[in-house]
This record gives structure tokens, C-alpha cells and sequence, in this order.
């Protein structure tokens, strides 16, 4: 009998592992379903008058676009109160002008938003998004809109120069990012002194914490630090073994109209110099 | 929806090492947050005011408060400065000890809470009779009333090592390098979701039930004959 008693109680964990995995696997094929009706954003009321307009033609500036960001990366994008505000939100909001998109900006989140525009409850994302080989399998980019290099933080004494030398030391990095990847290039998948966290400015806490020896991240958001934390002893190494980067909005994988309305409007905000105002308006220098 | 499986084998170094960690994690939380709340749960039925406030306090800021921010404010903020203070000029300690700390901290505050409904659920009859054979009033717990409580507060005490474990991986977001950083942290690099977030899932599942079947369920076995 208690025999029997163990047999059974392991037959039900499997099938409850089973079953587990099985739902989740359900989810999964869902999906792509979900992701054809491309642009019918979840509860988004306007997608069907959209829709028909779109069929005869005319009239496109009556769909709202359901723009995602991830606001925790100032001054690219940042949450204000309710009120999402930064460099790239200044881009998308000007191209949408110059297009003549209606567009709604939702705070998704890093993950989410490359979900949603999978699925399509996102139609595109703007969140100093590093235009790659691996993203461009399953994304669409437009053309770039920001140019961004990879910088070292480290101690004002240290001998570092370029990130070779950083083999050996522990280095925090956004998980996920150019920076991680790099780092990973660098000295393997899984080297031991890489930290990821949730965010940059997670890492570079723990760098003036004495932590990490070092943090690898965006120029955007790391040369911020050289106004908010003064009085810190670090510095800034440019190594110009990165590779160069551009930032890039995406798009739904196969989504040309909604691509060649994003290129065209920035290409009018690139010719009549509203970009360039933008940028000089973030970043001195 | 095409699932590529591979990645979690590419990355199998962080998974064997986010396990292991998160075995580390939780076993030192759970036995110094066993000794801890021992001791809280104790001077919270204790009739010295002294103890018993201090202790009432702990145990509601602890249990009152999230787990996360309390990962958050010591990482960032108590255990940084507490370093300065003491060790000027030395590195704060590694995010693993930080996960220590917040880990039992916050196990210690739920751990008393059962030792102290385990104690006094015993019978006060019990105590009384262990007083009128002539024992001291620490004999008395020491060897009449913790021993029956302990077998009440197996199920309860099980039941917080399960929900310890799988807390654990919060400890992720600073960087502990447990099984859910592995989890996160691979989805993040390769736009894999499913299959890193459900290998962690259904490790997380072999854990718990390896707990609650086999030690918890051997604990009760052992003490309940």
C-alpha cells in the first residue's frame, strides 16, 4: 500500500509536469495567430475603422500606431509622472509629423516590446534599439537615427585603456544589451566576472559601490554620469575596437508599409535639420 | 511558434551555476533563518518586554514589507553604507552576500511566526505539569514543549522553505547569478523566451518537490511516530 502510495504520488508530478509544459506549449502556437491580425493592437478601438481605411487607400492618418518603449533608459526615454519623455520620443513624435502618423507611446518594457512586435499589440519600437545581425532575423529595422559607441567605466587610477584589458575583472552590464554582447564576444558566453543586470544605472551603482570593476554600456547613458556623479573618481574609455552601432526602429518582420512611412519620415526630419536639433537639445557636445 | 531548444544546451554553464546557487542560496537561508527565527519567535512570546517588542517589531517590518525592496534597499543602500562605515575604503561585499542577508532576514521574520504558533499551540498543561515534576522553566521548553511543537510546525515551516527557494530568484535583479539570472538573462540574449523561462520553471519544480517530498515528508516521518 505505501509502496503503491509513492508510485502514484511520482505519476502525478510527471503529469502535472506534463500538463504544465504542454499549457505553456499551447500558449505558444497561439500566437502566431493572434500576430496576423497584424496591427489590431489589443484593445485598441480604432484599429477596424483603421483597417478599412487602409483598404481603400486614403485616409491612413486615421490608425494609431501603437509605438513601445522601454521608459527606464534617460535620456533616450524616461517616465515622467505619467508622461514618457526623452531623445527618442522627441524622433518618433517628430517623424510621425513629418509622416503624418498618429501614434500612441506606451511604456512595454524591454521584453515586452520585442513580444508585442512579435505579436502585434505593438506595431513599432523606439528604445535606443542597437540595429543587429541577430535582431535583424526577426525584426525589421529602419534606417538609423542615432549613432552610439560602447564606453568603459573604470576607476580614475586604473590602467585600463581598452577592453581587452578588462580580462579578469568583474563588469557589470545591462542584460541583454550591445554591452553584454560585447563583453560576451570578448571573453566568452559565460565568463565568470560578467554581471547583467536589470539596468545601467543598477550597474553603474554597484560600480561606485566598489562591486563591479568595471561597467561597459552606451555612451548616451553613461556620459550622463560625467554631470550627475561629479564628484565620483571614475572615468570614461573609448575603445575603438567596438564596433560602431546605430540605433534603429522596429518593426514587425515584413511590415514595408509601415517601414517606408517610418524611412520617409525620417528622412524629411533628417533633410530640414529637426534630428539634429533634437540631438543637440540631449546631448552637448 | 518555433522554439529553438538549443540555446538552453549553448548555455547550460549558467544553468548548472544558477543552480547550484540557488541551491547555496536557499540552504543557508534556510538554516541560519531556522536559527534566527528560533530565537525571534522565542523572544516574542517572552514575558521581558525588552525582547518581546524588538522582536514584534522585526517580525512585522520584515513580513510586511516586499521581499524585493527589501533585496533592493539593502544591496544598494544598508550593506554599502554599513561597509563605509566600518571598513572605509573596501569594496561593498559581492551581490551572494547581500542575497544572504536579505534572504534570511526576511525568512527569520516568517520562520519566528511559526515557532511561535507552534509553541503556543502546545497545551499550557503541558508546561504546567513539566513545572510541578520540578523542572526550570527553560527545561521545560527545551524538552517538553519545543520537541511537540517542532512536529506541529514541520507542515508550516515546509511550507516557507518552498516559497524561500522559489523567492530566491528575485535575488536575480542584482545580479546573483542563481537559476532564474540564467533564465532571464539567456531569454535576453537570444530572444529565446519559452524554452529558457520554462527550463527554469520546471527546474524550479524538481526542487520544490524534492523538498516537500523528500525532506519535509522525511522530517514529518522521522518526528511524527
Amino acid at each position: 500500500m505505501k509502496k503503491n502510495g509513492w508510485n502514484r504520488n511520482w505519476l502525478l508530478m510527471i503529469v502535472a509536469l506534463l500538463s504544465f509544459t504542454l499549457l505553456a506549449a499551447g500558449c505558444g502556437t497561439s500566437q502566431p495567430e493572434a500576430g496576423n491580425q497584424q496591427n489590431t493592437g489589443a484593445g485598441n478601438e480604432q484599429a477596424n475603422t483603421g483597417d478599412t481605411n487602409n483598404q481603400s487607400g486614403e485616409g491612413t492618418a486615421e490608425k494609431t500606431y501603437v509605438v513601445g518603449t522601454d521608459a527606464i533608459y534617460p535620456p533616450f526615454e524616461k517616465m515622467e509622472a505619467d508622461k514618457i519623455s526623452g531623445f527618442d520620443i522627441d524622433v518618433i513624435n517628430a517623424i510621425a509629423e513629418a509622416a503624418g502618423m498618429k501614434i500612441e507611446i506606451k511604456h512595454t518594457g524591454w521584453d515586452p516590446l520585442f513580444d508585442g512586435i512579435e505579436k502585434g499589440t505593438v506595431d513599432l519600437g523606439i528604445s535606443a534599439i542597437t540595429i543587429t545581425d541577430d535582431r535583424k532575423q526577426k525584426y525589421d529595422f529602419t534606417e538609423p537615427y542615432f549613432e552610439a559607441n560602447q564606453l568603459i567605466m573604470v576607476a580614475e587610477d586604473s590602467p585600463v585603456t581598452k577592453l581587452a584589458d578588462l580580462k579578469g575583472m568583474t563588469i557589470g552590464v545591462q542584460g541583454g544589451t550591445t554591452g553584454a554582447i560585447a563583453v560576451k564576444k570578448a571573453f566568452g558566453d559565460t565568463y565568470e566576472g560578467l554581471r547583467e543586470y536589470e539596468d545601467t544605472p543598477s550597474a553603474v551603482d554597484d560600480f561606485f559601490n566598489g562591486r563591479v570593476q568595471a561597467v561597459v554600456a552606451d555612451n548616451g547613458v553613461l556620459s550622463l554620469y560625467t554631470k550627475t556623479a561629479a564628484g565620483k573618481k571614475f572615468k570614461l574609455l573609448k575603445d575603438d575596437s567596438f564596433e560602431k552601432e546605430y540605433y534603429g526602429i522596429m518593426v514587425k518582420k515584413g511590415n514595408s508599409e509601415l517601414l517606408e512611412k517610418l524611412n520617409q519620415g525620417l528622412k524629411t526630419i533628417q533633410d530640414n535639420g529637426k534630428l539634429e536639433e533634437i540631438h543637440k537639445q540631449y546631448f552637448v557636445q | 511558434m518555433d522554439w529553438n531548444w538549443y540555446v538552453v544546451w549553448e548555455y547550460r554553464e549558467w544553468f548548472y551555476r544558477g543552480i547550484m546557487y540557488t541551491i547555496l542560496l536557499t540552504s543557508v537561508a534556510i538554516s541560519l533563518g531556522t536559527v534566527m527565527g528560533l530565537f525571534i519567535g522565542l523572544a516574542k512570546i517572552s514575558k521581558i518586554k525588552i525582547l518581546r517588542i524588538p522582536a514584534a517589531i522585526y517580525v512585522e517590518v520584515f513580513r510586511g514589507t516586499p521581499l524585493f525592496v527589501q533585496i533592493f534597499l539593502f544591496h544598494f543602500a544598508v550593506i554599502p553604507s554599513f561597509w563605509e562605515t566600518f571598513f572605509p575604503g573596501s569594496p561593498a561585499p559581492q551581490p551572494l552576500f547581500t542575497g544572504f542577508v536579505a534572504l534570511t532576514l526576511n525568512a527569520a521574520a516568517y520562520i519566528a511566526e511559526i515557532f511561535r504558533a507552534g509553541i503556543q499551540s502546545i497545551d499550557p498543561g503541558q508546561m504546567e505539569a513539566a513545572r510541578s515534576l520540578g523542572m526550570t522553566n527553560r527545561m521545560a521548553m527545551r524538552l517538553i514543549i519545543i520537541p511537540q511543537a517542532f512536529v506541529r510546525m514541520l507542515p508550516p515551516l515546509g511550507n516557507e522553505f518552498i516559497t524561500l527557494l522559489k523567492d530566491s530568484s528575485l535575488l536575480a535583479a542584482i545580479s546573483v547569478t542563481d537559476l532564474a539570472y540564467a533564465g532571464i538573462n539567456v531569454a535576453k540574449s537570444t530572444f529565446e523566451r519559452y524554452p529558457p523561462y520554462l527550463t527554469i520553471a520546471a527546474i524550479y519544480l524538481i526542487m520544490t518537490l524534492f523538498l516537500s517530498r523528500v525532506v519535509v515528508r522525511g522530517l514529518e516521518k522521522r518526528y511524527t511516530r
